[in-house]
């Protein structure tokens, strides 16, 4: 019964992390109309900017930059921050191509960061990964309790990011992204600078990304290269596609529903060759539902909602 | 001049992939992110085919068969219904068709990494210096042939002159007699086959793996950036470019950045000149948006 239990939160903790992404997500590619298939790099930079300033120094047969020791809340906030200002300095030069050549340019931007994690041995201990990293509460709490507390602040930061991201959506700057994405040349004489928006939203994703990678380590307890590979932005779009790309709690919900469907089947005790089986056809699962509901729902299960605007009376 | 000879000889292999796929972003206006996968299929098949003793030569040609027939298939019952909705939901379903591909292959053919059982050959030797191997020399060959062959096709006949015709304006080609249904077949045939093609030649001087497709698809990608966005010409030039720098950049770096090589090109060529190398030859108002 516990064991259920322990694999319920773990998955629901893997799905809090995906909504976050795609709220972030959301953010950029829903509202205002950016395709990002870089998405992957901020979470990627966020998480390995968290272990370098929280982790002990490095020993003997680690290598790796800074190991401060932080406390977790300064790791935290460094993590967004960076994830933020890495989306800044990607975004500057990529947001003046559009459509295709941005998103080529995204996901070429991604694949040199994660190989500088695979190579940089002096950065990052490379593609051995740093290892026993200790979560929140670690020593307060026997291991059990800890994955229900990390999934319980999980929650409460899904839920922050969705107040965030939504109060961001109704207001102003929420509404000149829509503007922008729908007709640009028409909020253009509208008064709306598109560069300074697009990157004010690119760079907000980033950084809510970034937080998003944080909390992965949390749960991993560990970081190697091959956890930031360009599945994660694929993963993470064929989220917000199902749940519903540009409605909020689609995104959300499409979060926890793809972790859900993609990842139930990994904790069955099976044996090596049946998992190795098992993990292609999850694989390919993936692209099939992708398909189906591009086909058949392609606004995913939850539309967007046109804004609903109260006019005053008076 | 070894390095330019493998350059010369992985940029072969490239220019395969890259014809193809921007012979489908030229006629269908989206990224195709499912022809890596293609070339992935290609190379487990012709394993297959190879396994039930087969020589490769004969394989190859089922391979070049069965990858056309699927990439017609998939265009017709996938892309098709939903081209009307837009590239980004064309782009995602590529993903998708990519993901399910890999999947299956995956599933059927295990994880471990696969090599063709080839009889080991010498390199030839110009001059006592170590050259090539024959395969090599047939992979450049056939490339010199396929290169001429698409030219001929796409200048000379009725359906290559269709295709352009398509891929340049629609409406004025169906208005001028040509069916673009009919056209699209060809297309998508010729550009799975060249895709399993390739796959099968980085199989013969590499290794089968799951995750080639995905690599192939980046390096793709770049040589199409690097062409200029759907221009053929372009890009078989681009492959070869791309194939000798990425060998001639991992002198300066280590040589697990063989694609961030690949990247840093597509990154540069964007930012000071998206059009890519067609700009040279074709002089045009900006890069299509």
């Amino acid at each position: 019964m516990e064991s259920i239990l322990l694999f319920v939160v773990g998955i629901l903790s893997i799905g809090a992390i995906y909504s976050i992404l795609c709220l972030a997500l959301n953010l950029e590619a829903g509202i205002d109309g950016l395709w990002d298939l870089g998405i992957v790099s901020f979470f990627g930079i966020g998480a390995y900017t968290y272990v370098l300033l929280t982790a002990p120094a490095a020993e003997n047969h680690q290598h790796y930059l800074l190991g401060l020791g932080l406390p977790i809340w300064v790791g935290l906030a460094a993590a967004g921050l960076m994830g933020g200002v890495a989306a800044l300095l990607i975004g500057v030069p990529s947001l003046r191509l559009k459509r295709e050549y941005f998103l080529i340019t995204t996901l070429a931007f991604a694949e040199v960061i994660r190989q500088i994690y695979a190579n940089e041995l002096w950065l990052t201990n490379g593609v051995a990964g740093i290892y026993g990293l200790n979560p929140p509460f670690s020593e307060s709490l026997p291991p059990n309790a800890r994955q229900v507390v990390i999934f319980a602040l999980l929650s409460v930061a899904v839920a922050v990011t969705y107040l965030i991201v939504r109060s961001l959506c109704v207001s102003p700057f929420g509404r000149a992204l829509k503007a922008l994405r729908e007709n640009e040349a028409l909020a253009m004489t509208a008064g709306i600078n598109p560069f300074a928006h697009h990157i004010r939203a690119f760079a907000l994703a980033g950084a809510l990304s970034g937080v998003a990678g944080a909390f992965y380590v949390w749960y991993n307890t560990l970081i190697i290269p091959g956890q930031f590979v360009a599945d994660v932005t694929f993963f993470v779009w064929t989220a917000l596609i199902i749940g519903g790309i540009g409605n909020n709690t689609g995104a959300l919900v499409g979060g926890i529903l793809f972790v859900l469907l993609h990842d139930a089947l990994r904790f069955l005790p099976l044996s090596n060759d049946m998992a190795e089986v098992v993990s292609s056809v999850r694989t390919a699962l993936v692209g099939v539902i992708l398909i189906l509901v591009l086909r058949w729902r392609p606004e995913g299960l939850l539309c967007e909602r046109p804004a609903r605007v109260r006019v005053r009376q008076g | 001049m070894e390095i330019i000879v493998f350059g010369v000889i992985s940029g072969c292999i490239i220019l395969f992939g890259a014809l193809g796929f921007s012979m489908t972003l030229k006629a269908e206006g989206f990224i195709n992110v499912a022809h890596g996968q293609m070339l992935l299929l290609g190379a487990y098949l012709a394993f297959l085919f190879s396994s039930f003793g087969l020589p490769m030569v004969v394989a190859t040609m089922l391979v070049m068969l069965c990858c056309g027939v699927c990439g017609v298939a998939i265009y017709r019952y996938l892309y098709r219904p939903v081209k009307s909705r837009g590239i980004l939901v064309l782009l995602f379903t590529s993903v998708g068709v990519a993901y399910a591909i890999n999947g299956i292959v995956g599933a059927v053919a295990g994880k471990r990494v696969l090599a063709y059982d080839l009889p080991p050959v010498r390199a030839m030797r110009l001059d006592g210096v170590p050259i090539m191997t024959v395969y090599e020399l047939m992979i450049i060959g056939f490339a010199l042939i396929a290169a001429i062959a698409i030219h001929v096709f796409l200048t000379s006949t009725w359906v290559g002159k269709s295709i352009r015709a398509v891929a340049d304006n629609y409406d004025l080609a169906r208005v001028r007699g040509f069916d673009p249904g009919h056209t699209s077949d060809y297309v998508w045939f010729i550009a799975s086959a060249l895709a399993g093609v390739a796959g099968v030649f980085s199989g013969i001087i590499g290794s089968l793996h799951l995750g080639m497709g995905w690599q192939q698809i980046i390096i793709i990608l770049a040589a199409t950036v690097l062409g200029g966005l759907g221009s053929i010409y372009g890009v078989m030039l681009a492959s070869l470019l791309l194939g000798i720098g990425m060998e001639l950049g991992i002198m300066v770096l280590p040589s697990n950045y063989r694609t961030g090589v690949a990247f840093l090109i597509i990154i540069a060529i964007l930012f000071l000149r998206p059009e890519g190398l067609q700009s040279l030859w074709s002089p045009r108002t900006g890069a299509r948006h």
